[in-house]
């Protein structure tokens, strides 16, 4: 299957690091050779139709930090590189923008008018216009997933899609930003002011340097309308989420909720159509109180009654995990 | 004994008069009315009220009384006992008058704040308290729409629980 990669970041450079290493893994297993014709970011475009090296590509963005180095590569933008380039799918992860979903939402419609697969783990074109890029999908007669789009390594839209399909979901609440579960748990267990803990998380590469949609909870908004649209067919966009971040968090707050068995969680909730994301009290011994980075999702299913997912929810090799199992998933329902 | 009681109202003038004379004139002590206006059905609307009344035998003439007046009766039970909910708030709490907001936290009938815990660590900075509640599962709405409007006006940030 012919691959184009457009995103060339930490998770794009991730994803191409796991497809060298296994490709041996997916042959034996799977009985499936990817191959990489494309690479795009936003320098350029490097492809080649009998595909990319992909260890030299890793080295050239090593040595050079931009695809432009490749040999060969040219100053092709990812929305040429996705009409002109030819190849079955498209794995589209460039960083998200809330307020216009591009470079994405352009890179997604175009992928499915030439007739190609996408699979994404870019949250704001599916947080902004989730229904028209499904039915642009459908309409196509091309496959559209998004796995990785929330909750990183955590299994959970497949999850509900597939194992419960018979299932109805009428509930979803979790944990789905580990920036700010790590700063909470900091907080509880030093007792220390959200900004010195920011300040240690920038610093060890768990918050970005402009830690605003993680803290202000827009990443926890945007990824709990993709669930509530993927897994309980709603049509909202993240602007119908009622919105409370954690900058008000204080020490003392953390401290008053454990005097009475509480931790304060930065929780994302769809139940009766109302969707928010707001800091709740979870009791000490209750399913969502993870620790540190980790992502918790838990769904309430009519037949299976309550079901929990705990996994890393980011991370350059974790959230691989998410795009191969989309992947695999539609190189072998079009083999 | 304190009871619950659903009913359905036609939706014109003079109607939750008609629900609520009976029960005052057994000597009923009205805890609360809901009037869920956002599901009026065919020109009729839910009502719900909690009333204390002496005992079983006063409920029955009571729910006599009311049927007589063509009201339909959904439901009727006892109330259930009061549970606990403890909320989390930052902000000026002080400065915003802590005793004004039990104080309107008490104007909902039912509800009594059982415990107040607050820390302080500079004047200048923002304070956190945390709230205990007792009120009935029946009119845990009240409470949490009384406590959005006080946070709102205070400036206040409210954590909730978990499924509240």
């Amino acid at each position: 299957m012919d691959l184009q990669i457009i995103g060339f970041g930490v998770i794009g450079q991730g994803f191409a690091e796991v497809l060298a290493r296994k490709a041996a893994f997916f042959k034996e297993r799977h009985d499936l050779e990817f191959n990489v014709v494309s690479i795009t970011d936003i320098t350029g475009t490097a492809h080649d139709p009998a595909g990319l090296d992909l260890v030299e590509a890793l080295r050239v963005m090593e040595r050079e930090g931009a695809v432009i180095g490749y040999p060969g590569a040219e100053k092709m933008s990812g929305v040429d590189a996705v009409r002109e380039v030819e190849a079955d799918l498209v794995v589209e992860m460039t960083p998200s923008n809330i307020e216009t979903g591009e470079p994405g939402l352009s890179h997604m419609k175009t992928a499915f008018k030439e007739g190609k697969h996408v699979v994404t783990s870019n949250k704001a074109p599916l947080a902004l216009r989730y229904r028209e890029l499904v039915e642009m999908a459908d309409s196509k007669g091309v496959h559209f997933k998004f796995e990785a789009s929330v909750g990183g390594a955590m299994p959970i839209i497949n999850l509900a899609r597939e194992n419960l399909s018979g299932d109805e979901v009428t509930g979803i609440s979790g944990i789905l930003n580990g920036t700010t579960n790590y700063i909470l748990t900091r907080m509880k267990k030093e007792g220390l002011p959200i900004d010195t803990v920011l300040r240690e998380a920038k610093e060890l590469g768990i918050a970005e340097t402009d830690p605003t949609y993680d803290l202000e909870g827009i990443d926890t908004a945007s990824k709990l309308v993709i669930l509530a649209n993927a897994i309980m067919g709603t049509d909202a966009s993240y602007k119908d989420v009622k919105v409370e971040g954690i900058r008000r968090v204080t020490p003392e707050a953390v401290k008053l909720a454990a005097e009475d068995g509480y931790v304060i969680k930065l929780v994302g909730e769809v139940a009766d159509h109302h969707m928010e994301v707001s800091p709740r009290l979870v009791p000490k011994n209750h399913p969502l109180n993870v620790d540190g980075v980790l992502n918790v999702a838990q769904l309430k299913a009519d037949v299976a009654g309550e079901i929990t997912v705990v996994g890393k929810g980011a991370g350059r090799v974790e959230t691989q995990s998410a795009i191969l199992s989309d992947l695999i998933g539609i190189a072998k329902k079009t083999a | 004994m304190k009871i619950s009681l659903d009913v359905v109202l036609k939706d014109r003038p003079g109607q939750l008069v008609k629900l609520l004379e009976p029960i005052s004139q057994k000597g009923g002590n009205i805890i609360s009315i809901v009037h869920l206006r956002e599901t009026v059905k065919e020109g009729r609307v839910p009502v719900h009220v909690s009333f204390e009344i002496k005992d079983s035998s006063t409920l029955e003439e009571i729910l006599e009384e009311i049927e007589k007046r063509d009201i339909w009766v959904s439901k009727v039970g006892e109330l259930s006992h009061k549970e606990r909910y403890t909320m989390v708030l930052v902000g000026h709490i002080v400065d915003t008058d802590l005793r004004d907001t039990i104080d309107l936290i008490h104007e909902v009938e039912g509800a009594v704040v059982a415990d107040v815990g607050l820390t302080m660590p500079d004047p200048d900075m923002e304070s956190s308290a945390r709230i205990v509640i007792d009120v009935h599962r029946e009119v845990l709405e009240n409470v949490l729409e009384r406590v959005d409007e006080i946070a709102r006006k205070k400036d206040l940030l409210v954590i909730r629980p978990l499924g509240v």
